[in-house]
């Protein structure tokens, strides 16, 4: 969305005093959210009830969405919302990307990011609300057109009439009596049972551009005398440039520049192609820093040796040294995870244009407010002559939560006067990703002489994110006049004081009924740069417990989901879920010859989830026949969104329990492209049947939750296969 | 060099051993055709040449020249879309739809030499066509309503269950 640059930035005292002054459409004005201007392009009479919803006099109804669109239908889900309230179809709502503004912020993280599988669940009121305020302004306005009283105003899609009157009117022609209207403050909303939208099957609002190709990403980005830039980095994280020839590079045909930066050394050219040769003739000699010779088994050596150390208690019930000491036997496993890739089809890129006093970034970002706090660190401008375009996004899965590549493309573009866009190669993207962390788990739980289990015990070893990610983030929620050193200041502060549930969260919370519980955690950083990755730490520690707990079924010759129900609550929602995927895969009954199954369930992002993987394994070869996932996220807003984002999570799920894995080797990343961190191909994805518990509480996450199962429920059935446990991801069979 | 795309002839003056892919991009300014690995790994730079689909990521435009290239901005419109275009939107097949342009060309060179390919058909055809979101059984299924064929049994398949607790 563009915006008129009027160079000033009222406050919203000052804007009251303005509307106050000029009165009528601009009334409205007060609403704009933060020092936002006026976008170009609206309408001065249009209705604005709020920061979301504009109704212009030529009957478009405009949702500003607040969060970013990257695959997960964001869009769709936020248009019927509102459009429930406004009594519109939700394809009829032109849908804008929101500016940077603090009303656009992520309520629970005060940041404005699009994360955590909270889009839906953070606006399920606010945006029904402001679609409620919206419409009832409209049938006010025509009720004091028509002399009648309010409650004999029907407002139905889109038009407004009195029941035995033949006159109609539509929002629009309404919009600009509306907008003197009063503001409801908190606007009744519609019962479940009146829904016409929500709950509803209904069309993608992004399907159609993005099958003509006319979706523009970041990558799209064009801008008039646009350069294109690559980036040679440190080859090892935290190095830097010891010496670097660029001569032979500066010469190369198109070259407009080579710049050395902070973060390695650009070249700039007419075309990408002519950047990317160039770069091949760039000379440099690095100095790898601190983790020239880092491994992958240095990694866990340190992870070990943390808990060594000894952890500490995030969670302490009952007495598990007591029931070590007086149990007939114990079982002491260690399970790990790797490192992994976000691999976003679209590699990160970001244009920028920085003129004298001014610096417009086009971003395929997650966090619009921490890339313009980024480069406000960059350039020392101010947050008013920063701005921040967000486009369509290839896939985020969290790495673009990380402004990395918002950083660079502003520290390149300071030393040139057109704009210039930084794309990165798949090569780089692999080798300069923020990872979903390793981990290193140990766990042990006692049974008594009976064989029942009385003990668990998980101890845990991994980085806090937090650490990683505040850097930047402390920057967004600082208020904009802070220096630069108070920022570092508060980040570091936060890496002190700040609790990260990263690490533990999946674990922490463990479902079972178990008296004598243990979970604790080591911090221990070997300093990779990693980040936040699709379902965070509930992505390894759903597959340590679950494979865990399946290992105590076995221990106890119990079949595991049964063993399960008797060790959930019997309020769990885990429960539903889990009879749900058993009975509708036909748990364990008349398989065909050679098919296997498993079973895992996990709760995260507030949603539910069960599923039941069928495999066979020829000749070592793993082939995944049909998942069966039951989820529970409440109130669902649009059922063929969740079945997608099951689809998607699970095979995102396949993806890293088969193949994922960044390893390094002297400091450097050893995988480079999809060659040798491949992800699931059509002919390797199963059939998948997704089941939805009906529920009318209020929803939450979908994004995420389809993910933590899918290892566990694989290496269950893998083991049910060929008796090998697999403690380790990826799964590979010996 | 004179390049044929979408049936009309362009003139572009790139470095001859420019991948085809930068040049529709950027000489041509169409952006539908997108990069993803520049390897040949990924697919979603597929265009068609001489009706087959190709990757333009390692195909150098002047291997290309006088050849005719479609690329997704000249298989169908939204007013006239290709038959895949329309199972597409009807399945709500696209996700973040970064590498829907590439799996559209495949498809649609798949059906033009074959208009009711079988299973594994669709699998020889689709393998080279990565997707991050996991749309696959989408792409699969839409690409047998295109060619009028019997649900697939990658089909998305919901059923609802009475919440117990
Ligand atoms: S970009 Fe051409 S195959 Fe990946
Ligand atoms: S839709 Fe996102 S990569 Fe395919």
């Amino acid at each position: 969305m563009s915006q008129q640059d009027n160079g000033q930035c009222l406050s919203r005292r000052d804007f009251f005093k303005v509307s106050a002054t000029t009165g009528g459409a601009l009334l409205i004005a007060v609403q704009l959210p933060g020092c936002a201007s006026l976008p170009a392009g609206q309408a001065e009479n249009a209705l604005r009830p709020n920061a979301w919803l504009e109704v212009t006099p030529d009957n478009q109804v405009i949702l500003t969405l607040d969060r970013v669109e990257m695959g997960q239908g964001t869009m769709t889900g936020m248009a019927t919302l509102l459009g429930e309230e406004l009594h519109v179809s939700p394809d009829r709502i032109k849908v804008v990307f929101a500016p940077v503004a603090e009303d656009y912020r992520q309520p629970d993280y005060g940041l404005q990011i699009t994360g955590g599988s909270t889009s839906i669940s953070s606006n399920w009121v606010r945006l029904r609300e402001a679609g409620a305020a919206g419409r009832m302004m409209i049938e006010a306005a025509a009720a004091q057109l028509w002399q009648v009283p309010v409650t004999r105003v029907q407002a139905i899609d889109g038009v407004c009439q009195v029941a035995g009157n033949a006159a109609v009117l539509s929002y629009g022609e309404l919009a600009s009596l509306a907008a003197l209207q009063r503001v409801p403050s908190s606007p009744a909303l519609t019962a479940p049972e009146n829904y016409r939208y929500i709950g509803k099957q209904s069309k993608r609002l992004d399907a159609q551009a993005k099958s003509f190709g006319q979706a523009r990403f970041g990558i799209d980005v064009q801008l008039p005398g646009m350069r294109y830039a690559v980036l040679s980095r440190p080859p090892v994280a935290g190095g830097k440039v010891k010496r670097v020839d660029r001569a032979r590079a500066q010469a190369a045909p198109g070259v407009v520049k080579v710049i050395e930066t902070a973060c390695g050394v650009a070249v700039v050219a007419e075309q990408y192609w002519q950047a990317r040769k160039a770069q091949r003739l760039l000379d440099i000699e690095w100095d790898h820093g601190e983790l020239a010779q880092i491994s992958t088994d240095q990694v866990f050596d340190c992870y070990a040796r943390a808990l060594n150390d000894g952890a500490s208690d995030v969670r302490d019930e009952g007495d598990f040294e007591a029931a070590r000491v007086t149990a007939d036997r114990t079982l002491k496993v260690e399970y790990r995870a790797p490192f992994l890739a976000h691999a976003t089809l679209e590699p990160q890129n970001c244009t920028v244009h920085i003129t004298k006093d001014k610096c417009e970034i086009w971003a395929p970002t997650q966090g619009p407010d921490i890339a313009r706090a980024v480069a406000r660190r960059e350039t020392g401008f101010s947050s008013d002559q920063i701005q921040v375009h967000t486009t369509y996004i290839g896939g985020g899965f969290g790495r673009r939560l990380t402004q990395d590549f918002v950083a660079e493309a502003v520290a390149i573009a300071r030393h040139l006067d057109t704009p210039v866009k930084l794309i990165w190669s798949r090569e780089e993207d692999t080798r300069h990703d923020h990872y979903r962390p390793a981990s290193l788990h140990r766990l042990e739980a006692t049974f008594n002489a009976e064989g029942k289990v009385t003990g668990w015990r998980h101890d845990i070893a991994a980085p806090r994110i937090l650490d990683h990610f505040v850097g930047d983030a402390a920057g967004a929620v600082a208020p904009g006049w802070t220096p630069q050193p108070m920022v570092r200041l508060a980040a570091g502060l936060a890496k002190l004081t700040q609790p990260d549930p990263s690490p533990v969260e999946g674990a922490q919370d463990l479902p079972y009924e178990i008296a004598n519980l243990n979970v604790r955690y080591a911090k221990a950083d070997a300093g990779i740069p990693i980040s936040y990755w699709r379902s965070v730490g509930h992505s390894t520690n759903g597959f340590v417990t679950e494979s865990f707990v399946d290992e105590l079924a076995h221990a106890e010759g119990k079949d595991p989901v049964a063993y399960r129900l008797a060790l959930l609550p019997a309020t769990s929602r885990l429960r539903t879920v889990l009879i749900a995927a058993t009975e509708t895969a036909g748990w364990r009954q008349s398989l065909s010859e050679g098919r296997f199954q498993g079973v895992a369930c996990h709760k995260s992002f507030g949603s539910y989830a069960a599923q039941v993987i069928e495999v066979s394994v020829v000749d070592g070869d793993i082939k995944i026949h049909r998942v069966v996932c039951a989820i529970d996220c409440g109130q669902v807003v649009n059922p063929d969104l969740v079945v997608a984002q099951m689809q998607s999570g699970i095979i995102f799920g396949l993806s890293a329990a088969l193949y994922g894995n960044i390893t390094h080797k002297e400091g450097q990343v050893e995988q480079s492209n999809f060659h040798d961190q491949p992800i699931l191909r059509m002919p390797q994805t199963p059939r998948i049947e997704v089941v939805i518990v009906k529920s009318q509480i209020s929803p939450t996450g979908v994004g995420e939750p389809g993910v933590p199962p899918v290892a566990p429920a694989l290496a269950n059935a893998l083991f049910s296969a060929t008796g090998q446990r697999l403690r380790s991801l990826p799964l590979v069979l010996a | 060099m004179k390049l044929l795309i979408n049936g009309v002839e362009k003139e572009v003056n790139a470095d001859p051993d420019t991948p085809l892919l930068w040049v529709i991009r950027e000489e041509l300014k169409m952006t539908g055709t997108k990069f993803g690995c520049g390897m040949g790994l990924c697919g979603a730079c597929t265009v068609h040449l001489n009706g087959q689909a190709i990757r333009s990521c390692i195909t150098p435009v002047q291997s290309v020249e006088g050849a005719s290239i479609t690329t997704i901005e000249g298989i169908g419109s939204v007013d006239q879309p290709h038959p895949l275009q329309s199972a597409w939107q009807a399945l709500n097949v696209p996700q973040c739809g970064y590498c829907q342009s590439g799996q559209l060309m495949s498809a649609a060179a798949l059906l033009a030499n074959n208009p009711t390919p079988n299973d594994e058909d669709i699998m020889a055809a689709m393998t080279g066509n990565l997707c991050r979101c996991g749309t696959y059984p989408r792409i699969h299924a839409a690409i047998r309503q295109a060619s009028g064929q019997a649900e697939s049994p990658m089909a998305a398949t919901v059923a609802y269950w009475e919440a117990q607790v």
